[in-house]
């Protein structure tokens, strides 16, 4: 089961009026879909597992012992790649980002988002009491997830 | 039995529970990734397309992976699929304001028996759900697309932060930003919402 599954009438008790309120309405609203709506997911849906099952153009194309020839080529071309990159000093270049990658994602992240930054700018501190409030990763997913223990 | 066919027989044992796992996770996700689709794309048949783009997309190059990863994995496709929509629609626009005014096809399309409202609540309590439904809707539609994302990945989907920061291929700190951003706006357009 994923983790983010689970009883989606279960809630936690971080969560607001408004968050719970919101959900059974939206709830309410997929239960009312029309005919026509279900029966083109029902198609598609038919379509992706038939598609799943077949094996792809390639694999096909190849055949077993294909894959089989292909495979050494592959890795040794891999090889080659990584052996030129790290002779290259491209190493070097990594080296920052292979310090600290999370880091590196998350000032990405931040000066992309404008959302962040606006944040930032506001010094809204009611966010920060908020998201103390909740913890890591607490709220509607996880409570699901966690089955539903802090019900 | 030869080794080979009992092989055989094992492999499409796997294939087939491989295949009814896909099946029940699409039927468990299609709704809501549809719910999503059309909050961003606003458009039915587009919805529609977007879902069934990302059902092929997982089942032909993730349904191998562990079914744990599905969902996020297809919610980010999806995501990639709404803005791609999106983006093209935008571009669309543009080039189709040059063009004489064309009547939209697709409103002739409506079926009155699919559109007409199920008859199981009494009439005021389904007037005042219909009324929080469009209240609800409208002020979605008002939400940036990634704080839109983040509340119905979240709140609808049930995705926790670190899912929902994987299916939107961003940090959990964005994660809890946009979702923070998108209750104040909530809230402040539809009150503490009460039914």
């Amino acid at each position: 089961m994923n983790a983010g599954e689970g009883d989606p009438g279960r809630t936690t008790q971080l969560q607001s009026g408004l968050e719970i309120r919101s959900r059974l309405i939206l709830e309410e609203g997929l239960s009312r879909s029309d005919a026509r709506t279900r029966s083109r997911l029902n198609q598609a849906r038919q379509a992706a597992v038939a598609a799943a099952a077949r094996p792809s153009y390639l694999a096909r194309w190849l055949g077993p012992l294909g894959r089989q020839a292909l495979m050494p080529a592959g890795v040794t071309a891999v090889a080659v790649l990584v052996a030129v990159f790290v002779l290259s000093g491209g190493h070097q270049l990594t080296t920052a980002v292979a310090d600290n990658p999370a880091g590196a994602l998350d000032v990405l992240d931040l000066v992309t988002d404008d959302d962040a930054m606006n944040l930032l700018e506001d010094n809204d501190s009611s966010f920060y009491e908020w998201a103390a409030a909740q913890g890591d990763g607490t709220g509607p997913g996880a409570g699901q997830a966690a089955g539903g223990a802090t019900t | 039995m030869p080794a080979t066919s009992r092989g055989d027989t094992l492999l499409n044992d796997t294939a087939e529970a491989r295949s009814r796992a896909l099946n029940q996770f699409l039927a468990s996700v299609e709704l809501k990734a549809y719910k999503i689709a059309q909050a961003g794309l606003r458009h039915q048949d587009d919805a529609l397309d977007a879902v069934q783009d990302a059902m092929l997309q997982l089942a032909r190059a993730y349904s191998n992976r562990p079914e744990g990863e599905w969902k996020p994995l297809f919610y980010r496709i999806l995501e990639n699929r709404i803005r791609d929509m999106q983006r093209r629609r935008t571009v669309r626009g543009r080039v189709m304001a040059w063009l004489p005014v064309r009547r939209d096809e697709d409103d002739d399309d409506l079926d009155p028996i699919a559109q007409a409202p199920s008859p199981d609540l009494p009439p005021v309590a389904r007037l005042e759900l219909d009324e929080a439904m469009t209240a609800l809707d409208g002020a979605l539609e008002e939400l940036p697309d990634r704080q839109r994302q983040a509340f119905l990945l979240r709140n609808l989907e049930g995705l926790d932060v670190a899912q929902t920061a994987q299916a939107m291929g961003c940090s959990e700190g964005s994660v809890k930003t946009h979702y923070f951003r998108a209750l104040q706006a909530l809230r402040q357009k539809l009150g503490d919402f009460e039914l």
